[in-house]
């Protein structure tokens, strides 16, 4: 596989999952990866295209900091200026990339010398306009440049504020097709400087004019905007400039831009035009009716931004530009639009969007809501009729608008119209009846309820609709979820739950008069379903339920079968029927119902939980029984709740089984902070056998696992901030996960419970290095609370520092010191010599002050001292590091500095000792390292 | 008036979704994190939007009838955005994204939403929508070309230019410009230099080369016929006119051209052009031509204009009779081609399928004129000519295997309720009877430019159904 290719898997692995491909290395080498090869000569520009577009999308993943956001774009740029001129591609997306960097690591807003830099290159760039120096070729890298002024103006508003004049000659001067960019770069940086002026008191004529006149340095510490202002038609009230300002120069450029506007694209155009829109919005002195010629373009026009900016013209200056007689002529304009031929689907359904929320002139209400224009009429919108043959989304579409339509209309009108669409759902009905596809079936439910939404006053619609729908059932019992969907819709949206009752007592009837073939199993669980839900109206009575019940289980060979979901199914009816109001009536057959089930049924669980609601139905008044059933979503304790959730598939048992995510630190682990182990210096005397002491202990290798873990301890304690609920958790199990494939998998650990003001329980943690290197560990959470309920948490991360994984020379306990120092000295002079071949030694110095070198030993290097002869000044010490790495320093303190001699039989360690070192002798002195 | 992120999903049958392509755009990002605040909701990674995409979209679990969050019918899905429900119902949403779907392509941005979170904004507030739109439209033509179905490896290499493409049409985040059709550019071309003129920033080079003006007017024609005096029947024709001043007659009393829609290098219209419109009632007064557009075309093939207009008839009446008959069909069939229409077709097909029915066994049918074929999935059609009459007519029965083999189903041709389908092709003709002349054609260039002039008429959605059986309303035209 060749270089690219491996880069090209690696780069759409991180694109698909940057926090699953980060796991496997770290944010900083893969960075440091990135920006290596993309240095790398050899490398073509299509590969290192590939490697920018990283930073072009994920560039505060890759720099999570402002320093290293810096440090990246100026390698970035050092990249640019290397790059050859003819990659232009490449140098395009190196100057998005560095625009990225720049303004996403908040480079920009805090005012780095970095982004001043890259500032003062863009500007420069795109005021070189001699392209024929080097040919047109050069024209995207200019192109470029503008795009990226015209983000960092976006995202700190004013920058360009004081550069005005530069920008619009530069705009004047181009006539290439780059003049678009020139062009919207000016017009936004006009826009943002009029808006900042306009929180300004009292303008005077002479700071208006600087505006467009100006030609100084950036606006770096200008009364600049928020990054969140938003556009003019989402204010209550548009900045507006003091009154009686000399516009003259300004209406001229206004003009100008106005006239060119035709030379941009289509969506530029619309950019264009809505910043000119919040210009004059904002400059009393400017009049709307500028726009008045080129009003009857755009109203001809074909393309869909140009629309809606010419609506946005209509919503921020109404009659002062269009007239009524305007306004008629939009509205029939979108009216023909929404229905064109040849546009396609998604502009069709905006159009219908728009005219829903058409900036009338005159609006009767403006709360933002869905409204119908008052010019819009049942014969103008009668095109708009839906029909069989449209796609569902713009079926609906349609439908909703001439509902609204017909609910405004005069009566006689409205009659007929809303006969039309009742035919219409009529015909759709006959397609699912029809076995209808899926997705026709969910779209003719999802038309009956936008009909039902506006039209469930009209009685005799409204009882057609449930004769046909109840029809539909008996053939197609499929469509029980359907239907209860449909009913527990209507009656959440709307106060009057009428048609839902009706609905479901009618189907309940349906049920009854079937015949008892058609009662077959499959249908059975559909009509169980059904029967569930009727259970639950108060309104309905219940007998013939029950009667249907006993009589469906006596006269079939149900309970010889047993099937455990279709007695759970029975059983999930006779739980709403518990809580039935009416019970009363009841009270008798239900009692024969679940006394038959109980002793009838062939399965053990159904029979038990149908003696259970038999003692309940039999023992408690019905206030008690709806308390003991009620179902309690939040507090409770635990015992309860499942008690009463598990008795029925309801959604009580959802919420039980699911495991809930919270996104929040519950719980942390924080380091028990070790006292140094007491070095054994006491130990026993030497046992008289000479022995080859490292031979013992290379022989201790032998046995597998020997030394290659380090424990951690650690409390399992409360994160700071945590919700009441979390104060008591219990059965917790800590999963970790590696970040690298340095250490082994570690195992999973369960901690019984922990209270929030409670000892915090000690969590020990081995970890088995393959390299003993620095690491750190994703921490995550399963436990329950008081409630009962399981959730799924993260703990903060835990990093394991490099000393964490010392140990001390694993010689078995009671080794003299002899021994320590004779395996201390066979190993020195072993990778001394240069054996085994990663061996190294290295020399590090600094200059401790008085007596804190004893003391810098004593806090640091205490349980790993093989020899200590303070008198001489002089210490050995040993870092055993598992699988089987080894870290000898031998410390002697000489006139003016201290001396550590380093030897290892690990090379690759020497980086983190050195660090290290530095980091533990930082307070005591100046270091002097040497290889 | 940016977007967030743009994502080509591939969702092929059977399989699940997966991600051929995506762009984020962080500098937006941060702005969506200002503008939201604390309601802020971060966009998960790439491996998990195309469930998330599927599941709103309905296409996911295509086995189970029934499922929730999928059919709920209090849904919105009368809306072109969609929100991706990033926990499950009741949890945190991403709003509103935009997606078009073409095959199993799905395309879908993610528009900055400019306004306070809060109650949400409704769509034609937001800047960014339509432009989003327009971006996802064009990437659209870009990546399926003008067949719509390219071969996977012809879609393999268009996806692997979309970031230089983005490069020019949506650098960061901020859409300036569509990108052309897949290999719609003419071959000579060179940037262009400049000059004293502004160069339009949708014509980045020149033509290099013999200038050609070719005119192509292409006219459809819609038609649902009943044969019933209760329903009345519906036909349109719409036109379309892709390629300087150009001038559009009608003849002497024809019916006006209608909601006429313009490219946008159209430089100015006259205001007459636009008044007619299909919701208005026809006052006979209308302005009906010359049509005049002056415009400055782009090198690329384009959509100069588009219309609708009236016809007082339908080019061909037709009447189709079906009546059942124990285990066979009688089939009675007549179309009249209309006195206006040039008896000059290029192909002409009339197509009777049968839905819902047993497999097709021996068909005893006479074709007044034309050849008569059969095709074996139970459609079968007629190659039609229509003779000196101009009238044809197809007359005979059709029998049913009695076993079980079902033939395709169609869940809206049940019973007696069935179509003819007509498919047909007559060049240089309208019927608006809107033509370009040769002549008329001013082109203000030094070089002559070769001018060529084309019409066509083509049927589209040219249905006859059984006037014996139900048909589907189609319109609510017939109220009027």
């Amino acid at each position: 596989m060749t270089i690219a290719d491996l880069w090209d898997q690696r780069i759409s692995a991180f694109l698909l999952s940057p926090s699953q491909f980060l796991a496997t290395t770290t944010t900083e080498s893969f960075l440091a990866e990135l920006l290596h090869e993309l240095r790398n000569d050899k490398a073509n520009d299509q590969l290192k295209i590939l490697l920018v577009s990283v930073l072009l999308g994920h560039p505060t993943i890759l720099c999570p900091s402002a320093s290293v956001g810096e440090e990246t774009a100026l390698e970035l740029l050092s990249v640019f200026s290397h790059t050859p001129q003819k990659s232009i591609l490449l140098k395009c997306n190196v100057m998005l990339a560095i625009t990225n960097v720049i303004i996403c690591t908040s480079c920009l807003a805090t005012h780095t010398k970095t982004a001043e830099d890259w500032l003062d290159l863009l500007f420069q760039t795109i005021q070189d306009t001699n392209d024929y120096r080097c040919g047109l070729s050069q024209q995207p890298i200019r192109a470029a440049a503008c795009d990226c002024l015209r983000e960092m103006e976006t995202c700190s508003p004013g920058l360009l504020s004081q550069k005005l004049e530069a920008l619009y000659l530069l705009k004047q001067q181009e006539t290439t097709v780059l003049h678009q960019s020139y062009c919207l770069l000016y017009t936004l940086g006009l826009k943002n400087a009029i808006r900042i002026l306009t929180n300004q008191k009292d303008v005077t004529d002479l700071e208006f004019k600087s505006i467009l006149g100006g030609n100084e340095g950036f606006a770096w510490k200008s009364n600049q905007l928020e990054l969140t202002s938003l556009p003019i038609n989402m204010l209550v009230q548009v900045p507006r400039l003091t009154q009686g300002l000399d516009c003259k120069e300004l209406k001229s450029i206004m003009s100008s831009l106005l006239e060119e506007s035709y030379l941009l694209t289509p969506i530029s155009q619309s950019a264009l035009l809505r910043e000119l829109v919040e210009v004059v919005a904002m400059v009393p002195g400017l009049s709307p009716t500028l726009f008045k010629s080129q009003l009857l373009r755009l109203f001809g026009t074909a393309d869909v931004s140009l629309m809606h900016a010419t609506l946005f013209m209509k919503d921020t200056f109404t009659d002062s530009l269009f007239t009524a007689e305007d306004e008629n002529f939009l509205l029939k304009r979108l009216v023909g639009t929404a229905q064109h031929p040849l546009l396609r689907i998604p502009e069709k359904l905006f159009y219908m969007e728009c005219i829903l929320h058409f900036p009338e002139n005159r609006p009767i209400s403006s709360s933002g809501e869905e409204s119908l224009p008052v010019l819009v009429t049942p014969r103008l919108a009668a095109s708009l009729h839906p029909t069989v043959f449209n796609d569902s989304t713009t079926m609906l579409c349609r439908l909703n608008l001439l509902c609204l339509v017909h609910l405004e209309a005069d009566e006689g009108e409205a009659d007929k119209g809303i006969g039309f669409l009742f035919d219409h759902i009529l015909a759709l009905l006959k397609i699912v009846d029809n076995d209808g596809s899926r997705e026709v079936v969910v779209t003719s439910f999802r038309a009956l309820f936008i009909f039902l939404m506006h039209f469930n006053g009209m009685e005799e619609l409204s009882e057609k609709l449930i004769d046909k729908l109840c029809d539909m059932y008996s053939r197609h019992s499929r469509l029980a979820p359907n239907l209860i969907g449909l009913a527990d819709r209507i009656q959440e949206h709307l106060d009057d739950p009428v048609w839902s009752v009706k609905l479901l007592r009618e189907l309940q009837k349906c049920i009854m008069e079937m015949p008892p073939l058609q009662l077959t199993i499959h249908n059975l669980s559909w009509h169980l379903k059904v029967l569930k839900r009727v259970a639950k109206e108060g309104q309905i009575t219940q007998r013939n339920t029950i009667y249907l019940l006993l009589n469906v289980l006596i006269n079939s060979n149900l309970c010889e079968r047993g099937n455990w979901q279709v007695g759970n199914a029975v059983l999930a009816v006779c739980r709403n029927l518990l809580e039935h109001p009416s019970i009363d009536q009841v009270f008798i057959e239900l009692a024969d119902l679940l006394q038959y089930i109980s002793i009838q049924y062939d399965d053990t669980d159904i029979k038990d939980h149908a003696r259970f609601y038999y003692t309940l139905l039999t023992n408690l008044s019905w206030e008690k029984l709806t308390g003991v059933l009620a179902q309690k979503l939040d507090g409770g304790r635990a015992k309860e709740r499942s008690h009463s959730a598990i008795m029925a598939e309801s959604e009580g048992i959802a919420s039980n089984l699911t495991v809930h995510k919270t996104n929040r630190h519950v719980l942390q682990l924080i380091k028990v902070q070790e006292k140094a182990t007491q070095s054994s210096s006491e130990s026993v005397e030497a046992t008289g056998e000479v022995r080859n002491w490292l031979e013992v202990y290379q022989g201790q290798f032998q046995t597998p696992g020997f030394g290659s873990e380090v424990t951690l301890r650690y409390n399992l304690t409360h994160a700071k901030e945590t919700d009441l609920l979390f104060d008591k958790v219990f059965t917790i199990c800590l999963h970790f996960e590696l970040k690298d494939s340095n250490y082994a998998m570690v195992s999973d650990i369960h901690v019984p419970c922990v209270f929030r003001d409670g000892k915090p329980p000690e969590v020990k943690v081995k970890l088995k290095p393959f390299q003993p290197y620095p690491t750190s560990l994703c921490v995550s959470a399963m436990f329950t609370t008081q409630d009962g309920r399981s959730w799924h948490s993260r703990l903060p991360d835990v990093s394991v520092s490099f000393p964490e994984i010392f140990l001390p020379l694993p010689l078995p306990p009671n080794s003299s010191c002899e021994c320590k120092e004779q395996v201390f000295e066979h190993i020195w002079e072993a990778t001394a010599s240069g054996n085994p071949d990663k061996s190294a030694i290295s020399l590090f110095c600094f200059k401790p002050e008085d007596e804190s070198l004893a003391d810098l030993i004593k806090t640091h290097f205490q349980g790993y001292l093989i020899t200590d002869q303070q008198s001489e000044r002089s210490w050995k010490v040993l870092f055993f590091l598992p699988p089987k790495c080894h870290i000898l320093l031998k410390i002697t303190q000489a006139e003016d500095a201290a001396r550590v001699s380093i030897a290892t039989d690990n090379w690759e360690l020497l980086p983190f000792v050195n660090s290290y070192l530095q980091n533990i002798t930082d307070n005591c002195s100046s270091t002097v390292t040497d290889g | 008036m940016s977007i967030r992120a743009l994502w080509v999903v591939s969702h092929e049958k059977g399989e699940s979704g997966k991600v051929r392509f995506s762009r984020r755009f962080p500098t937006v990002e941060l702005r969506a994190k200002s503008l939201a605040g604390t309601q802020y909701v971060a966009i998960p990674e790439d491996c998990v939007i195309p469930k998330l995409l599927l599941t709103e979209l309905g296409l996911v679990d295509a086995d189970k009838p029934y499922v929730e969050v999928r059919g709920d019918c209090a849904r919105h899905h009368r809306s072109l955005a969609v929100e991706l429900r990033l926990d499950g119902p009741g949890g945190r949403t991403l709003w509103p994204l935009l997606t078009v779907t073409q095959g199993a392509l799905i395309l879908a941005c993610l528009p900055l939403v400019e306004a306070p979170p809060e109650p949400r904004p409704p769509l034609p507030s937001l800047a960014s929508v339509s432009q989003g739109l327009a971006l996802l439209s064009g990437l659209q033509d870009f990546l399926c070309g003008p067949g719509g179905k390219p071969e996977p490896d012809v879609l393999a290499s268009r996806l692997a230019a979309l970031p230089s493409v983005l490069l020019q049409v949506c650098p960061l985040g901020r859409p300036l410009d569509t990108p052309l059709p897949a290999g719609s550019v003419p071959a000579a071309v060179a940037p262009s230099p400049g000059g004293a003129q502004k160069q339009p920033a949708w014509k980045a080079v020149v033509h290099q080369g013999r200038a050609v003006v070719s005119v192509a007017l292409t006219e459809k024609v819609r038609s649902m016929q009943y044969g019933k005096s209760s329903q009345q029947d519906i036909w349109d024709v719409y036109g379309v006119l892709p390629n300087v001043t150009i001038t559009l007659t009608l003849p002497h009393n024809g019916s006006p051209l209608q909601d006429i829609l313009v490219h946008p290098c159209v430089t100015s219209l006259n205001a007459s052009i636009l008044t007619t419109c299909s919701v208005d009632e026809n006052d006979g007064s209308a302005f009906s031509g010359p049509y005049k557009f002056p415009f400055s075309p782009p090198l690329e093939l384009f959509r100069l204009c588009s219309y609708t207009s009236q016809v007082p008839v339908p080019p061909i009446l037709g009447s189709y009779q079906l009546k059942a008959e124990e285990n066979h069909l009688k089939v009675n069939v007549v179309l009249k081609l209309h006195e206006s229409v040039k008896n000059s077709f290029e192909y002409c097909e009339a197509h009777i399928p049968f839905f819902n029915q047993n497999l097709m066994g021996s068909v005893e049918v006479k074709v007044s004129s034309g050849q008569l074929e059969v095709s074996k999935e139970k459609n079968w059609f007629g190659s039609l000519k229509f003779p000196k009459s101009r009238e044809a007519t197809l007359e005979g029965t059709v029998h049913f295997f009695s076993g079980t083999v079902a033939g395709p189903t169609d869940p809206l041709c049940t019973g007696l309720t069935a179509y003819i389908k007509l498919y047909f092709r007559v060049p240089d003709l309208t019927l608006s009877g809107c033509c370009v002349d040769q002549h008329s054609v001013q082109v203000y260039s030094s070089a002559k430019p070769r001018i060529v002039t084309t019409r066509e008429l083509v049927s589209s959605e040219y249905y006859i159904w059984n006037s014996t059986g139900d048909a589907p309303v189609s319109s609510g035209l017939m109220m009027l």
